[in-house]
This record gives structure tokens, C-alpha cells and sequence, in this order.
């Protein structure tokens, strides 16, 4: 089990680290961490906000390793979910006619189409001129910022502010504790239990569709696939707008199942942190799952630990981690070598 | 070490490589190759892509390992030879693509690594500037040696490439391919150079598969073949490149095959006046039902832009392919024949998803009937569908491409290389395929293997030069023929 071993590693390089930096801080290692368990996963409330932050984690995560199936880095999560979250609110704010078992599927379907529809210029830019995906997508996301201001500016956002009118009563995500009541006060929503299907759902997809599985033939030797009559560049294309689609149900967590409307910033950070969700989870959807609760739990404790030492703290161990799984992620050095266009050695 | 005696050769060989031999995995790059270069002369290396020779060199110039094998250089065996030690020795390659810094000035790239400096590392670079004078006064050409090397020239981006292996006083230099860049009259100019080089007593190997260059600067010959030196002759202007020819590619009789003589059907294949790019310059040819046609040609005259046409992955700017349904095995299988980290199941009927298709899922049970069909029928070993493509041996690899071809039941079958690093047991299979696709009325198009494999297979073998065929010979052809044909016809005169 190469992989197990990468990712233990990884994790025990990444808490080595984080002891370190808060010793240096002065303070103890083992307080610190016990005051994270405890701000987390020791009470229910804290378990419920985890699962929370989990959720549009879990979301881009799912999204950027769809990309990377087909051998491809989806860096344009941010700009993604940002485009569908505006969506999902100026849809939603206009669905008080409909009950919730109507309104919900449609803001569903809206949130990955406008994720799709970002995804789509990269998608075309790659199968149709061959342009690296990962400069597209990250151009998109300072587009998408770009736009969504000026939209905002033009009449979206209620005046003199920088948020969108609440969405209908319908189009609210049922939150968590309708299920569990010892979770009340968080702001876990059925977004996660809709996640953890995606999750699932889309390994599955992946392994038993013909799509799917051209899709990850074509990650794997896309020469070949070419020379075996595969559609290459529809496979990726499509490989891009799913993965676009996927970010963009992050928004069903942040906009419907907790604010209730959009407000420029809502989710910025999810987009990236799915880039290490993805990388943690290997391609499984259980893996996918385990990393996003982790990175979820680091989020959520950082809040817990902020009195003791800065919550940055934990932002650091977050990036060792992801340092540390790239270091060992073949995907991610054949991404770089794309990048430079340097040649791998025979 | 021993000093060049008057008539410019060393009584002990510059560089000597014994009993070479290196495998990358499953496949033999160099098999049994020894190669003697002494000072004063120009030697080149010939073979077909594939043949070794770039492997052979780099393990001359320390820059790979040999797995078995002995490298000597001025008549010293060090212990273990590497880049650093092949250095000290003299022994420097200039590989097929610079390795030059577009940033920095043509002065710069030269000391990199080299620098001389004073007191205190400081960069002396007025003494380098002379240095670097005096090399271009060896090589009797120089370079702006200010001026930023992106703004260069290919020509003088090699002859600075040069410069840097003099630079660190190179008296073994290793060229590989130095003219697959270059414009005729820079070719001209570079082997000037060399020849210069070699007159002052260093020895120059220029790894090539231009037999015209190899006749009209060489002075002495090493031919490779599958991995395995061919022996070592001195050049003979004009005289016997034409049999050279034959040797790069031709060999020892394969046992038992022969192309049945049964009834041709109707034309399935017709090319007319291809045009692409300036590699394929009006390529004409027709195959028929339950033919096999051969074409023969040194590479790089417009094979790989044909097989590239005909696979559908290059577009032809002018002409036309008249075919039914055409499969394409591709020369280099492992990159686009497989999907190597993949199952041997789903490799033998990659791309065939759809048919094994219902509701948009794919039925498991129906794609292992289907590939343990197909592994049975091709006797692909070892016969288990759940292994990895990458741990089958480079034959057994091979016959998957093949039969996922076959599988289809093409009207033309276009084959390039089938039994290109394949032992002689796989080989054989392959050939079987072919043949019998071909007896069920198949027209297959077999390109750029070896003349006897050509000759065991095919009815008719065409010649192709310069992107176009330019003969037609019956497959009792001899090399020599065959040879001087594949040069173009320039060496006619000369056989």
C-alpha cells in the first residue's frame, strides 16, 4: 500500500511541524491539540460545524479529481463555485412559488450548470487549442471575480451592500439537526449527505459508465486513446465541465444550507482547499470523504485554538500536508513538467 | 596515455566499450555491442531508430550505467564510470537537443559550470572571453560571444554546443544526430569543423542514420542493428554506401514464412498524390484484398507522416486516401498502443467500449468474454486479462495493439515495425497474424521493418524517398538493390 504509506507520512510530517511551530510559540504541543479535538470532534455542536466546513470541501474536492482523472488540474474551483453561488442566489430569491422538493432540485441543477458553464471556456480552450488547462482556469477565476463584481454593482447586490437578496424560505438546504438534534446552532446542512452521494456516486460513475471509463483511459495515455478511435478532446472537455459542474454544488452548503444569500467572499477558499482534498483522498470516494472531514477539522479547530496561538498556525499544517502528498502525487509532477515543458528522462 | 603519433592515429583506441550491454525493463536497448574510436578520424555510428545507438554513446560518455559491459578510454578502465569520471577523460557528448541557457550570452553558457574565477570566486571573465577565443580558433568559426544565445542561430547554437565540450578540453567528442536540425549548407560547415578537430588529433563519433553524410565525411563506420554492433569498417567514398544500406536493415532469414502466392481481390487501399507538410511530397500506392505490400526506406524520408495520415492523425494538405476502414498499429507501442498502467483487458479492446455497452453502463462479464477471447486467439502471455499492460514483455505487448486491430476486422491493416524490440518467438506470432489477416482478404500496409521481414511478408516491396515512392520492387530482391534504391538513386552511379 504505497498510498497508505504517502499519506501517513504525510500526516505525521504535517503534525511534526505543527508541534514544532507551536513549541516555538510557547505553548504546548499537547494542549494545543487537545484543545483542538475538543473545539472539534469533542462536543456535538463542534462535530456539526466540522461537518459544515467539510461540506463544499468535499464538493471541490470531488471536482478537481474528477479533473485529474482525465490528467487534468482544475485550478478554476474558486471562480466555479463563485459563479454558481451567485446563481444559486438570484435563482433562488425567486423560487417562492415553488415547495422545496421542486425548488431544491432546480437550484441543484443551476449550481452545476453555472459551474459546468464556467468550466466550459477552459474545457473548449484545452480540447479545441490544446491550452493548458491550469493557466485557463486560473484566468477564469480572476474573471469570475471581475464579473461578478460589476454584476453585483449593476443591480444584483441589495443596495450599498456587497450580498444578494435572500433567497425563498424553499430554497433553503434543511440543516442537519432536522435529522440529529444534538447538532442544533451548527450550520451542517443536508448539503453533506448530497456531497457524500456525489462522492460515491461519481467513483461509481467513473468505473462502471463508458464515459467514465474512457475518461480515465484518456488520463492515463491519451496518444493511445486517440489511436484506438476515443474521442480525446470531447472526453476532456467533458472531464473539465463535470468537474466544473461538481464545484459548482458547493454552493448548495454555503448559500442554501447556510447564509441564505451571497455575499462576495462566500466560500472563497473552498475552491483551492479541494485541491488538496483531492490529492489526501487517492482517487477513492471514501479517501475523498476522510480528507475533506479532515481539512474540515482543521478549519473548524483552528477557531478552537485561536486564544493559545494564532489560528495561521493551522494554516501552515495545512500546507505541509499538501506539500507533502504532492511530493508523492506522480500526477502532480507530470502537471509540473506540462507546465515547464521540461522532458522526462528516458 | 599514449600521444598521437605522426599520422594522427593512436596506437591505443580513445575509447573502447567492450561486450556492452543495457535494458530499460522488458525491453534490450543494446544487446552484445563493442565499438573501438581513435583520434584522427571521424567515426560514425549508423542504425535505425531504435537500433541502440544513442544508448550505446551515452554509456560512452558516462551518462548512463551499463548493466553489463567494459568502457575503456586511452587505454585505462576506470573503476566505475560516470559523467564525472567520463569528463576527466576527455570523453564529452553533445546530445540531440541543446542544453543551452537562451538568457545568457553565448560567453556565459560556455563557462557554465567551468567559470574561471580569482580570488575570492570572483567570475574572471576576461580570461575566460580569451579562453573561449582560443576554442573558436580551434574550431575555425566563431560565435558572437556577447550576444544573448536565444538570439542565435541553430548552426551556431551547435557550434557554441561545441565550444562548451572544448571548453573543458574534450579530446573524445560524441555527437549525437548533430544534422537532424540543420540546413544543408550548415551540415556542410559543421562537418568542416569536425574535420578540423579530428586533424588535431581529438577523436569525433557522430551518431547518424544519413548514410549520404556518413559517405561523404566519414572515415570509419560502425553499423547497429536491434542493439547489437554490426562490426566496423573503414568508408569507402561513394563506394559501398549502398550495401551499407542493406546492412542497416536487413538480416538473417526468418525461419518458416512465407507470403502465400493465393488470388488478390480488389483494390481496399489507394493513396494518391499525398501531400503533407514537406515530409510526404505526392505519395501514390495501392493495396488490394489479401495483399501484403512493403515499403523499405532509410528513416525519415516521410514513413512516420504517412502512417500518421493514414491513422487519421495528421491531415494531408493535398491528394487522396481511398479506403474502407483502416487500422493503424503504430511504431511505438508503448506510447500510442497502450495505456500501460492499465489492464491487458482493457487495452485489448480500448476504444470497443460502446459495443459492451447497455444503458450506458459497461457489462464486466461481456468485455472479459471479449478479451479472454482475443487473449486466447493471439496467444497473448501471460494469458490473464487482470494484469497490468506494463509487466507484459514488449512482444506480448505488441500482440495486444495487434489484435485489438484484427479484432476489428479492418479493410486495411497499416503495420509499422511489428517485431521492432520483440524476441524472435513473438516475432514469429506476429508475422502469423499478419499473414493470416492477410489470407482472409485483409490489405495490409507494412512499413519500415527489417528487408528480410519485408521480403518473408510482402508481394511487392515500394521504396520511399523523400516523401514519395520511387520504386516497386518483386520481394526477391537483393540488398543491395533495395539499398541503393533507398538512397534515392543518388549512389546508382556509384554501385
Amino acid at each position: 500500500m504505497p498510498q497508505a504509506i504517502t499519506v501517513t507520512s504525510a500526516l505525521a510530517v504535517a503534525w511534526t511541524a505543527f508541534a514544532l511551530l507551536v513549541w516555538l510559540y510557547g505553548d504546548s504541543p499537547l494542549l494545543v491539540m487537545k484543545l483542538m479535538f475538543e473545539g472539534t470532534w469533542g462536543t456535538a455542536y463542534g462535530a456539526g460545524q466540522v461537518l459544515f466546513k467539510a461540506t463544499p470541501l468535499l464538493c471541490t474536492g470531488i471536482a478537481v479529481d474528477l479533473a485529474l482523472r482525465a490528467g487534468l488540474f482544475n485550478i478554476g474551483c474558486e471562480g466555479q463555485l463563485a459563479v454558481a453561488s451567485l446563481a444559486v442566489a438570484v435563482v433562488g430569491a425567486r423560487t417562492g412559488a415553488l415547495p422545496s422538493l421542486l425548488a431544491l432540485p432546480l437550484l441543484l441543477l443551476v449550481a452545476a450548470v453555472a459551474g459546468g458553464a464556467w468550466a466550459l471556456v477552459p474545457a473548449l480552450l484545452r480540447a479545441r487549442f490544446g491550452a493548458h488547462e491550469v493557466i485557463a482556469t486560473i484566468m477564469m477565476n480572476r474573471i469570475a471575480d471581475a464579473v461578478i463584481g460589476a454584476l453585483m454593482g449593476a443591480g444584483l447586490a441589495v443596495a450599498a451592500s456587497v450580498r444578494t437578496q435572500d433567497i425563498a424560505r424553499s430554497a433553503h438546504m434543511p440543516r442537519l439537526d432536522v435529522l440529529v438534534p444534538a447538532f442544533r446552532g451548527s450550520a451542517a446542512s443536508l448539503a453533506l449527505v448530497l456531497a457524500v452521494l456525489l462522492a460515491f456516486g461519481s467513483q461509481w460513475a467513473l468505473r462502471r459508465t463508458r464515459v467514465g471509463r474512457e475518461i480515465t483511459l484518456v488520463g492515463q495515455n491519451a496518444v493511445a486513446c486517440a489511436a484506438a478511435h476515443i474521442p480525446v478532446p470531447r472526453r476532456l472537455a467533458l472531464a473539465l465541465v463535470l468537474s466544473g459542474a461538481c464545484a459548482g454544488l458547493a454552493s448548495t452548503g454555503t448559500v442554501l444550507g447556510y447564509k441564505g444569500y451571497y455575499e462576495i467572499g462566500l466560500g472563497a477558499g473552498a475552491g483551492f482547499g479541494g485541491l488538496a482534498v483531492a490529492l489526501l483522498g487517492r482517487s477513492s470516494a471514501l479517501g475523498l470523504v476522510l480528507a475533506a472531514l479532515f481539512f474540515g477539522t482543521l478549519q473548524q479547530g483552528g477557531l478552537a485554538i485561536n486564544a493559545h496561538v494564532p489560528r495561521e498556525v493551522v494554516d501552515v499544517l495545512q500546507g505541509v500536508v499538501i506539500i507533502a502528498v504532492s511530493i508523492g502525487d506522480p500526477r502532480v509532477r507530470a502537471m509540473l513538467t506540462g507546465l515547464t515543458g521540461a522532458e522526462a528522462t528516458p | 596515455m599514449t600521444v598521437a603519433n605522426a599520422s594522427g592515429r593512436d596506437a591505443v583506441a580513445a575509447l573502447r566499450l567492450a561486450g556492452i550491454h543495457k535494458r530499460f525493463g522488458e525491453l534490450w536497448a543494446v544487446r552484445g555491442a563493442d565499438l573501438e574510436v581513435r583520434t584522427g578520424a571521424i567515426h560514425a555510428v549508423v542504425g535505425e531508430n531504435g537500433a541502440g545507438k544513442s544508448t550505446l554513446l551515452k554509456i560512452a560518455a558516462g551518462i548512463l550505467a551499463p548493466d553489463e559491459g567494459e568502457v575503456w578510454t586511452f587505454g585505462e578502465r576506470p573503476a566505475r564510470y560516470d559523467a564525472r569520471r567520463a569528463q576527466a577523460a576527455g570523453v564529452a557528448m553533445v546530445q540531440q537537443h541543446f542544453a543551452l541557457f537562451d538568457g545568457l550570452t553565448a560567453l556565459e553558457n560556455i563557462i557554465l559550470g567551468a567559470e574561471p574565477t580569482r580570488a575570492g570566486g570572483r567570475l574572471d571573465l576576461a580570461t575566460a572571453a580569451q579562453r573561449a577565443a582560443r576554442v573558436f580558433e580551434q574550431l575555425g568559426a566563431s560565435v558572437p560571444l556577447h550576444a544573448k544565445v536565444g538570439t542565435l542561430g541553430v548552426g551556431d547554437k551547435q557550434r557554441l554546443e561545441i565550444a562548451r565540450v572544448l571548453f573543458r578540453d574534450a579530446r573524445v567528442i560524441i555527437l549525437d544526430e548533430p544534422t537532424a536540425i540543420l540546413t544543408p549548407g550548415e551540415v556542410g560547415t559543421l562537418y568542416l569543423t569536425l574535420r578540423r578537430l579530428a586533424s588535431e588529433g581529438r577523436a569525433v563519433v557522430v551518431v547518424t542514420h544519413k548514410l549520404d553524410e556518413v559517405d561523404a565525411h566519414a572515415d570509419v563506420v560502425t553499423v547497429m542493428r536491434r542493439g547489437e554492433t554490426r562490426g566496423t569498417r573503414p568508408v569507402a567514398r561513394g563506394a559501398d554506401v549502398a550495401r551499407l544500406a542493406g546492412e542497416l536493415i536487413g538480416g538473417e532469414p526468418l525461419p518458416g514464412l512465407r507470403a502465400e502466392a493465393g488470388p488478390l481481390g480488389e483494390t481496399r487501399l489507394a493513396v494518391r498524390s499525398l501531400v503533407s507538410g514537406r515530409a510526404l511530397q505526392g505519395v501514390t500506392l495501392e493495396v488490394r484484398a489479401g495483399e501484403i505490400v512493403g515499403i523499405a526506406g532509410v528513416l525519415g524520408n516521410g514513413q512516420s507522416e504517412l502512417i500518421r495520415v493514414l491513422g487519421g492523425v495528421l491531415s494531408a494538405d493535398a491528394g487522396e486516401v481511398v479506403a474502407g476502414r483502416i487500422e493503424v498499429v503504430h511504431e511505438d507501442r508503448q506510447t500510442a498502443g497502450l495505456v500501460l498502467d492499465s489492464t491487458v483487458e482493457e487495452n485489448v479492446v480500448l476504444g470497443e467500449l460502446r459495443q459492451f455497452t447497455h444503458g450506458g453502463l459497461v457489462d464486466d462479464t461481456e468485455v472479459r468474454a471479449a478479451a479472454v477471447a482475443r487473449i486466447d486467439r493471439f496467444a497473448i502471455r501471460p494469458a490473464d486479462p487482470r494484469l497490468p499492460a506494463r509487466a507484459l514483455s514488449g512482444g506480448n505487448q505488441q500482440k495486444i495493439v495487434l489484435a485489438r486491430a484484427l479484432a476489428r476486422e479492418p479493410d486495411v491493416l497499416v503495420v509499422a515495425h511489428p517485431t521492432r524490440g520483440v524476441d524472435l518467438v513473438a516475432a514469429h506470432a506476429i508475422h502469423e497474424q499478419i499473414l493470416a489477416a492477410a489470407a482472409r482478404g485483409t490489405a495490409v500496409l507494412l512499413i519500415g521493418a527489417d528487408l528480410t521481414e519485408l521480403r518473408c511478408l510482402c508481394r511487392r516491396i515500394l521504396v520511399m524517398v523523400r516523401g514519395r515512392i520511387v520504386a516497386a520492387f518483386p520481394p526477391s530482391t537483393d540488398d543491395d538493390t533495395l539499398g541503393a534504391a533507398m538512397l534515392g538513386g543518388k549512389v546508382t552511379a556509384a554501385s
